[in-house]
């Protein structure tokens, strides 16, 4: 079951054409030809294309789709990037120093486990309906995993090292974490931020389901109400893309931050 | 004793070491004396577990011996410093810092401007035969590199004493050959004081003046022989490795050697 | 000596748990303090401590919305109990052929790669026009949320497992079918099993955004009627429950985990 290459195309790229064709074709059969999905459930899949084309120009529920996805970015970016800012160093200081690491972490295992979603409604009562509520909550979302994986490079830090270190003169505690123990775990604390990127955004989606006036989520809601489910899938795609492209983003980013790690598979 | 200490570059008095395992305690080191003088390549053999990289690492000071005390120059060691070099077996390279970058680490560290640093790493390099590989990585680099940089890191540092605990034993028969040769060379070129622990009795003979055999644990003292001191094998150093290693004096002490380490495994049941 | 530093290490330990006990007491006494000493937050932004533990006493016995606290639990477990079991049933199956067939996995690879990255709350609009606000939509949700880490993490055990196994099993004259099922699959249990764990872990998430935005009952509903009856104290109980929910869940999975992969060490 090798690769059998038929001129420039292989059996893969043959099948994969073939199976978005398929669910493409059924999809229009359904919707369009035999007409049994009606078209407040699943729009055919021009209308898809029509619709976007719609939102990119003229404004929906208040901005164009454009604006909505700028809307969703600001909040995204300014909850993750303060939650990076103190997640990283508290996670990194818990790491190394035992006396920091008994006083957090008791509090912060008590909070984990709770999911950042749920705190949304207290965070509503808190801060209101505008932004700041949102960016609460996703801050909290990117925050925790900063501070495990942070904590964890850091713990996982070789002792070999460390001695090697100690053998070369470096002997401070301090010394040692900025020599040794943070470049050692700049790999697992990037791999936080991955994920902590990934939790914010689906937290941002969230809140904006729940309680906001632009944005995609609420783009995404107000397109249920009218009954137009093109546009919600629009929404979906463009959450599933922008997603995508910041995991990608922060993955060329690790490459170039680390460049002595081993290439994963996945 | 008081003399001798502070006569000699690195001295132990008594030292007897203990160390925890699952509840048990063990001594490891038991009642050691020891002194190395300055620019004396002194080799610890023995079987497996005896002792002697403990040993080492009190010298290093990264372990606290139970009882007894180490002294560098007449002064009491109390932890690691940059004047105790260490060579580890697993190379200890920081692999996010290229070749250059780890060899300087220890001047980079110690503020030492980069001009300088640039030309002791070119140095080093050069010595130890890796020119064109300044900026590869740690995981770009056989075992033998890797080693050969462990060691270019300690030296560009300057210790005044080398500590390298079976620094060979991970790599393959020939590398080791090589390896043995060049350590050979440099310790010719920038003489330095050298504790050297291995499992080899080859690797003992060719490289130590003095080859001090470990009893299996608790590790103690149970033969010293002055290799350079008696000229046991006259113009060794000079010589290739597989020209010392089939000379009758060489056999001759590698079979004495071995035999007193052997008798130590058979009789303390270690295999 | 030894007996020094094992003292000195009892100290420090000793000295650990002095200091995190300590700081939990400290966040309840600042807690405490801040909410009916000094009266700084209105009961309605911050309830007391002790207001929530009688609140998680009440609702045992007096319904909060349309159910009592056991009514809600139940609610939420339902949901999560079905949307894992589908998640399970389909990923599982689906991870390990299209793992072991590259035909199924060229085919089925792009719709996947289409629809994983849009996170499952982005789904929630679509779900509750789909399925309305009864258990379909939120099952739907959950499900979507298990079943990708799941589907992903079978694929990868099936498809990258030790090659040497595969041609021992070979040299003994087993046959395609039999190699997959007695030498492939249980090899990539560890890896299986992670993703359950991630998937779980995802579902509680999806399970809270579900009950938040279209719920009437459930541990996230009562979170949301928390905030929206200005009671912070339901809300509280709510996300200390769902917390609990999820640690035990983890905790399941864990524990079966190390029962199923007994053989391997670590």
């Amino acid at each position: 079951m090798g690769a059998n290459k038929r001129g420039p195309l292989s059996r893969k790229t043959i099948l994969a054409v073939v199976s978005g064709a398929g669910v493409i074709g059924v999809w229009f059969a359904l919707t369009a030809v035999f007409r049994v999905i009606p078209p407040a459930f699943l729009p055919p899949p021009q209308n898809i294309v029509t619709d976007f084309l719609r939102i990119l120009g003229s404004p929906y529920v208040g901005h164009t789709l454009i604006g909505h996805t700028l809307v969703s970015l600001q909040i995204v970016l300014g909850g993750f990037f303060s939650a990076l800012l103190i997640g990283i160093p508290l996670g990194i200081l818990m790491g190394w120093f035992k006396r920091i690491e008994a006083i957090v972490d008791p509090l912060f295992q008590l909070l984990r486990p709770i999911p950042p979603l749920a705190w949304i409604p207290l965070s509503l009562l808190w801060f209101g309906i505008g932004i700041q509520s949102k960016i609460f909550v996703i801050w909290l979302s990117a925050f925790v995993p900063c501070v495990i994986n942070s904590y964890t490079g850091i713990r996982l830090t070789e002792p070999l090292l460390v001695k090697a270190a100690l053998g070369l003169g470096v002997t401070r505690q301090r010394d040692l974490l900025r020599e040794v123990a943070i470049p050692s775990a700049l790999p697992v604390i990037l791999g936080g931020v991955r994920i902590g990127l990934g939790a914010a955004w689906m937290t941002l989606v969230a809140a904006e389901l729940l309680a906001s006036d632009a944005g995609l989520g609420y783009m995404m809601q107000m397109a249920r109400r009218a009954l137009e489910p093109s546009v919600i899938i629009l929404g979906m795609l463009v959450i599933g893309i922008l997603g995508a492209l910041m995991a990608r983003g922060l993955r060329v980013l690790e490459k170039r931050l680390c460049p002595w790690v081993k290439e994963e598979e996945h | 004793m008081t003399n001798e200490r502070r006569s000699a570059k690195l001295t132990a008095e008594n030292v007897s070491v203990r160390y925890e395992k699952d509840d048990k305690s063990f001594l490891a080191v038991d009642d050691v004396s020891l002194a190395i003088q300055e620019g004396e390549f002194v080799v610890i053999v023995g079987p497996s577990g005896c002792g002697k990289t403990t040993f080492m690492n009190i010298f290093a000071g990264l372990v606290r011996a139970a009882s007894g005390k180490v002294y560098m120059d007449g002064e009491e060691i109390t932890g690691p410093s940059a004047e105790r070099g260490v060579v580890f077996q697993q190379f200890a390279l920081f692999p996010w810092k290229t070749v250059a970058e780890n060899i300087e680490f220890g001047l980079k560290y110690r503020g030492i401007p980069k001009a300088q640093r640039d030309e002791t790493v070119r140095k080093y390099i050069q010595l130890i035969k890796l020119e064109g590989f300044e900026r590869s990585y740690p995981h770009e680099l056989s075992g033998g590199m890797k080693q050969r940089v462990a060691i270019a890191r300690v030296y560009a540092n300057r210790p005044q004493v080398l500590l390298m605990d079976e620094p060979f034993g991970a790599l393959d028969a020939q590398t080791r050959t090589i390896m043995q040769e060049d350590l050979s060379g440099m310790f010719l070129t920038e003489k330095r004081t050298v504790l050297f622990i291995t499992h080899s009795v080859d690797e003992a003979i060719y490289l130590g003046d003095r080859v001090i055999i470990m009893t299996a644990r608790p590790g103690k003292i149970k033969k010293i022989i002055q290799i350079t001191r008696d000229n046991l094998i006259p113009d060794r150093r000079q010589m290739r490795y597989d020209d010392v290693v089939n000379r009758k004096e060489f056999l001759d002490l590698k079979a004495d050697i071995w035999g007193l380490i052997k008798a130590e495994i058979l009789e303390k049941h270690i295999l | 000596m030894a007996r020094f530093l094992q003292r000195l290490g009892e100290r420090i330990y000793q000295e650990k748990i002095v200091l995190s006990i300590s700081s939990v007491l400290g966040f309840l006494f600042l807690w405490l303090l801040v909410t009916d000493v000094l009266g700084l937050m209105p009961a309605i932004v911050l309830p007391s401590p002790e207001k929530v533990f009688f609140t998680l006493y009440e609702k045992i016995l007096v319904p909060a919305g349309e159910e009592k606290l056991f009514g809600h639990v139940l609610a939420s477990l339902v949901r999560i109990l079905v949307g894992v079991g589908i998640a399970l049933a389909l990923a599982i199956p689906l991870g390990v052929l299209m793992g072991w067939y590259e035909d199924l996995d060229a085919l089925a690879s792009p719709i996947i790669e289409v629809l994983r990255p849009i996170p499952p709350i982005a789904w929630i609009p679509l779900a509750i026009l789909w399925f309305g606000i009864g258990l379909g939509s939120k099952v739907f949700i959950i499900a979507i949320g298990v079943f990708f880490p799941t589907l992903i993490n079978t694929y990868i055990g099936v498809k990258f497992v030790d090659p040497l196994l595969i041609r021992a099993a070979q040299t003994l004259g087993a046959g395609d079918r039999n190699i997959l099922w007695e030498v492939v699959v249980p090899a990539s249990v560890p890896l299986i099993v992670a993703g359950v764990r991630i998937g779980v872990g995802l579902g509680m998430m999806c399970l809270v955004a579900a009950e938040l935005v279209a719920a009437s009952s459930g541990l996230g509903y009562l979170i949301m009627l928390g905030g929206d009856d200005l009671k912070p104290e339901l809300s509280i109980t709510g996300m200390i429950l769902i917390g609990v929910l999820g640690l035990i869940a983890d905790r399941m999975i864990l524990r079966f985990e190390r029962k199923v992969v007994y053989w391997k060490k670590e």
